[in-house]
């Protein structure tokens, strides 16, 4: 699987909550894009990734 | 809520938008923003670095603020519906500040691709504010696509110059059906003020207030300022006049 455009190991039944969890980002704002499709916070759970994913983790940073 | 600026149905007691971009620290940014009083605040969007993934901006905002995201760094309209569309979905507001700027130097917004992702994210539900080069046409045609307010600068974003674009302004002003924010360009607390007085709904300021030596007494002036001149523009500015008329009586002197 690919995040942010580098590789990425994924854990057996790996879902977006998981992976955010895995790499600190429980807290505050994980904007993530799979497969160029947006997706809703309260999927993060439910939705299981695969190894063909290709993910786009974001979130709020200082602007203006 | 006494004389509240109301935007998409919901009313905001604080006519100063801040932008969160430029301050040294976090804290300091936090410190500003709760001196400011907004209770609007810009971020952007960004990938996170995992190698060096930095703090949460938004642990640092007040609870109550409401957050606008940005889509700074789109150069088309496909690219900011994107933006915006993530913003959404990972749970920030449905309400973006919709900027479209291909031209790197001026960083001035391309009309055409920010009116064109202005319709896609009205008809997407979004609340729609979009940052414009002060063009009155412009102006009208978001909001008949169903933009909340139209966002003019003042001058190009970072420059501090002031109301260099005063007169196309003053069109909008005039014009406008939605609320006007003077968003860019704005360097100095007299620059707000005159930007309410003339009539403008609120101001959005990031830079001046950002980069000042004390950014917290700064944010402090421009409430101020923008309390002011909005008190002055319900007041009833006096209209110029060419001659002088004295302000003590005429005869009967001594």
């Amino acid at each position: 699987m690919v995040v942010n455009g580098r590789e990425q190991e994924l854990a057996p039944g790996e879902t977006i909550a998981t992976l955010l969890a895995r790499l600190g980002l429980e807290a505050g704002y994980a904007l993530v894009e799979r497969n160029g499709e947006p997706v809703e916070r309260a999927r993060y759970a439910h939705v299981e990734l695969e190894d063909s994913d290709t993910l786009v983790v974001a979130r709020p940073v200082a602007g203006g | 809520m006494q004389d509240a600026l109301t935007i998409a149905g919901r009313g905001f007691g604080s006519r100063l938008f801040l932008g969160t971009g430029k301050y040294d620290t976090f804290e300091t940014m936090r410190d500003a923003v709760a001196a400011s009083r907004a209770e609007i605040v810009t971020v952007a969007v960004r990938r996170i670095d995992f190698d060096a993934p930095g703090e949460d901006i938004t642990s640092f905002l007040p609870e109550e603020a409401l957050l606008l995201p940005n889509t700074s760094g789109c150069e088309t309209a496909d690219d900011a519906v994107r933006s915006a569309k993530l913003a959404r979905a990972g749970g920030l507001p449905d309400w973006v500040k919709l900027e479209v700027i291909p031209d790197p130097r001026y960083l001035l917004p391309d009309p055409v691709e920010t009116l064109r992702a202005a319709s896609t994210l009205v008809e997407e539900g979004f609340t729609v504010l979009p940052y414009v080069l002060p063009d009155p046409v412009l102006a009208k045609k978001l909001e008949e696509v169903g933009c909340a307010t139209v966002m003019p600068l003042a001058a190009p974003i970072g420059s501090g110059r002031g109301l260099k674009l005063r007169d196309s302004i003053r069109i909008i002003l005039e014009e406008a059906e939605v609320p006007v924010v003077v968003d860019a360009g704005l360097g100095a607390p007299s620059h707000a003020a005159e930007s309410m007085e003339m009539g403008a709904d609120a101001v959005l300021v990031n830079t001046a207030i950002a980069r000042a030596d004390d950014p917290v007494a700064m944010a402090e002036a421009f409430r101020l300022a923008v309390e002011a001149g909005r008190k002055a523009f319900l007041a009833g500015v006096m209209e110029e006049q060419e001659q002088a008329a004295p302000s003590s009586p005429v005869g009967g002197t001594v």
